[in-house]
């Protein structure tokens, strides 16, 4: 049982809308892995059908090695996108009743609460009502109410949206702390820069279909595979001209060269060295922007549609 | 299903509610409300008494005498027919209650230019100088007829009085005129008293009234809070939507489960209201009302049994009506958009309080037997017929189980519903597209119409 959580051939239309189209990927235990697409992608709908609030028309989904029951539910920590808190309710009282709906006791949700109340500075709040935090403040208590039961998965559909810079800073740090304690984060997003920094593996969806899924590392290394940047004294057409080169493009004072397949990158440089002084090169680290619209170009959809 | 995150979802319910000023004000304002009513009602009655100054336009000459005689004596026999039997009765020594009755001031005019009188009397009656004035015209008495002139024509204690004193009169001119004995008269007044005892099995009583006053009172508890707590089980399914807050608790129950702790944690509620109501009517209404009737007679003493089938129908009753509503408002994100479908429950219950004159009146006749075994009456009905009489047993079995079968079916139905239509936001969906929802089976797709998000 490695895996956190497991699709297969899962699918969910809405009416004539296909909303996931026959989609599959696990989730390796003690990652973090991001469900990645624009707006409007399945991504939700995908969440909503992992934690079994809506039923996929196709497809097995199994998490933590079985379909979701008690047991499962109670360990996921989930965060809907669609999040609010009972207005009139007393802060305490809410992280006590999401706690109980958990099957969490009063005594340890105290103590969990306890650990949780200076880290954010919740502590002055703990018997106003809901409706009397600002936003902010009501961000941090779903996020409490989130783990307060210690749960082996989170789920996060959008966690992100919303924060201000202070609680997004709290919740990465959290969600590191989280990850090297061996858990497990699924989380949504379409801005691409948050899934960069914090994912293991990712999974793109445009428009129900996956269309790319691997270890972030991985996929950026096939993306940049047979690239490298290189910073010379050259104009951009004098570097294309060199052997081997496919393509060449100026990027912040340095090219980014793209060989022909079959030419040695040694081969390359000492080319290069001979003709021109040559300032560095590196490997290329492509940003993940890059790799997503490559795969959607591969898979023939028009960037615009999507953007 | 999972009690324990029932009982997680029951407990929240029941103790934020339970806080809210609402509630106290509701708990501790309807009895003096109630109590308020009554008062007025007394005051009312007491009112209904006073003077009358009333013209009498005698056109046969004769008549004016003795209906003043006449009126004086019912003012000092406390405004009463004559009773068959002697006045005083053992238990409840009746005295003439003070104030109630009406004290008449009898004027005679000169019959004249008729017109021209009535012309006068008009403008007196408007300026509120006489309360009224009366024709009596030997022409008119020939057709049994007496005309009454004034602002208002609907004081029917007065018109009665009036009439009933004219008829008095009219009848010893009759028996004078057929040269019988004036006691004939006395013999012809009497009227019977029909005392009614309530057959059941634990015995027979005497029935003054006050067990249906109670009955009623009660049948109208059940009617108002079947719509307070039905309207506010409406409220909390569509704040859960509104405040967004249901879809992190529907990761940690399942939506038959926060259904069934919000009926029943609210139903609580209603019975918690009860209880202290029946505090407040023990303490204070109770003493204050037998202290306006200044009389025991009116108290309604309850019987334990009707507090039982109060129990049990308000139970029944509420499960569905609560079913319902849940039903209506999970599609919906705001009040407003759910009242249209809110009559639906709201004319099931107020058509029960259309249908009770008929079945006070026959209690165990065919209508009064259909309405208490029809599901959507049969709580207010069937708690109406047991506290007006006996009902046969099996009635009230299968009243109970009718409702209970339709309350389980109803809230399969509402289940289904709900789960789908907490997950809805956007456009108000159409009644097509939310039965719709009901026939996905739970484990295929609860497909809407559009995307949820």
């Amino acid at each position: 049982m490695d895996n956190a959580i497991e699709l297969s051939h899962v699918s969910k239309s809405f009416g004539k809308f296909p909303a996931v189209d026959d989609l599959s990927f696990t989730v390796p235990k003690g990652i973090v892995f991001g469900l990645l697409g624009p707006n409007g992608a399945g991504k939700t709908t995908t969440i909503r059908m992992i934690m079994n609030i809506t039923a996929p028309d196709r497809g097995e989904i199994s998490v933590l090695g079985k379909p979701m029951d008690r047991d499962a539910q109670n360990r996921i920590g989930y965060l809907p996108e669609e999040r609010g808190l009972y207005r009139k309710m007393k802060v305490l009282d809410h992280l006590y009743f999401l706690a109980a709906i958990k099957e969490v006791s009063r005594e340890t949700a105290r103590q969990r609460i306890d650990g949780w109340l200076d880290k954010m500075e919740l502590r002055p709040w703990l018997n106003k009502k809901v409706e009397e935090l600002s936003k902010g403040m009501q961000q941090k208590v779903q996020f409490i109410a989130t783990i307060v039961h210690d749960p082996d998965v989170l789920i996060l559909d959008e966690v992100f949206s919303g924060l201000d810079p202070i609680n997004t800073a709290l919740v990465k740090d959290y969600l590191s702390e989280f990850r090297s304690k061996g858990k497990t984060i699924v989380f949504s997003t379409h801005v691409l820069e948050q899934a960069e920094k914090l994912c293991d593996e990712i999974c793109l969806i445009v428009r129900s279909k996956k269309i790319l899924q691997g270890n972030l590392q991985q996929l950026k290394r096939e993306q940049a595979e047979g690239q490298m940047r290189v910073a010379l004294k050259a104009s951009q057409a004098q570097v294309a001209a060199l052997p081997g080169v496919a393509a060449c493009q100026a990027v912040n004072g340095a090219y980014v060269i793209s060989l022909t397949p079959g030419t040695n990158r040694r081969d390359f440089l000492r080319k290069a060295l001979e003709s021109y002084d040559v300032e560095s090169f590196s490997d290329r680290e492509p940003e993940l922007v890059e790799i997503y619209l490559a795969a959607v170009q591969k898979a023939g959809i028009e960037t615009r549609d999507i953007a | 299903m999972n009690w324990k995150k029932v009982f997680a979802v029951v407990r929240r319910e029941y103790i934020e509610r339970i806080r809210t000023k609402a509630f106290w004000i509701a708990t501790l304002l309807i009895p003096f409300l109630f109590l308020g009513m009554l008062f007025v009602q007394v005051a009312v009655m007491r009112r209904s008494g006073g003077e009358r100054r009333v013209v009498v336009i005698d056109r046969t000459g004769h008549l004016f005498a003795p209906l003043a005689k006449e009126l004086a004596r019912q003012e000092a026999s406390g405004g009463r027919a004559p009773r068959a039997e002697p006045v005083v009765r053992e238990s409840t020594p009746e005295q003439p209650p003070k104030g109630r009755s009406i004290h008449w001031v009898l004027e005679q005019r000169p019959a004249g230019d008729i017109e021209k009188s009535k012309e006068e009397l008009r403008k007196e009656v408007l300026a509120k100088k006489i309360n009224a004035y009366l024709i009596l015209d030997p022409e008119m008495l020939a057709k049994d007829e007496v005309e009454y002139y004034s602002t208002s024509v609907s004081e029917f204690v007065t018109q009665t009085q009036l009439a009933r004193a004219i008829d008095h009169i009219l009848l010893r001119e009759k028996i004078a005129a057929r040269g019988l004995p004036p006691e004939v008269g006395n013999e012809l007044d009497k009227r019977i008293d029909l005392r009614a005892f309530k057959v059941t099995e634990s015995g027979t009583a005497e029935e003054k009234g006050a067990g249906i006053v109670a009955a009623l009172i009660f049948f109208f508890l059940m009617y108002s809070t079947f719509f307070m707590y039905g309207y506010q089980v409406m409220r909390g399914v569509i704040e859960e939507k509104s405040t967004r807050i249901v879809e992190i608790v529907i990761a940690s129950v399942r939506p038959v489960e926060l259904m069934l702790g919000k009926i029943i944690g609210i139903g609580l509620v209603g019975l918690t209201q009860y209880f202290a109501w029946s505090l407040v009517a023990m303490n204070l209404s109770l003493p204050a009302i037998a202290a306006t009737f200044s009389t025991t007679d009116m108290v309604p003493k309850i019987p334990l049994s009707m507090l039982a089938f109060f129990i049990l129908f308000f139970l029944c009753g509420y499960f569905l009506y609560a079913s319902i509503y849940t039903a209506i408002a999970a599609p919906f994100n705001t009040d407003q958009e759910a009242q249209q479908l809110a009559m639906i429950p709201m004319a099931m219950i107020i058509s029960a309080v259309a249908i009770y004159p008929a079945v006070m009146n026959n209690p165990s006749g065919g209508i009064a037997v259909f309405f208490s075994l029809f599901p959507f009456t049969a709580p207010l009905m069937m708690f109406l017929r047991t506290s007006l009489g006996q009902v046969p047993a099996w009635q009230i079995v299968a009243s109970v189980l009718l409702v209970t079968g339709t309350t389980v079916g109803l809230a399969w139905f509402a289940g289904r519903i709900y789960r789908v239509g907490i997950l809805m936001y956007g456009k108000k969906p159409t009644i097509p597209e939310i039965l719709r929802w009901v026939r996905y089976s739970p484990g295929k797709s609860p497909a809407p119409a559009r995307e949820p998000s």
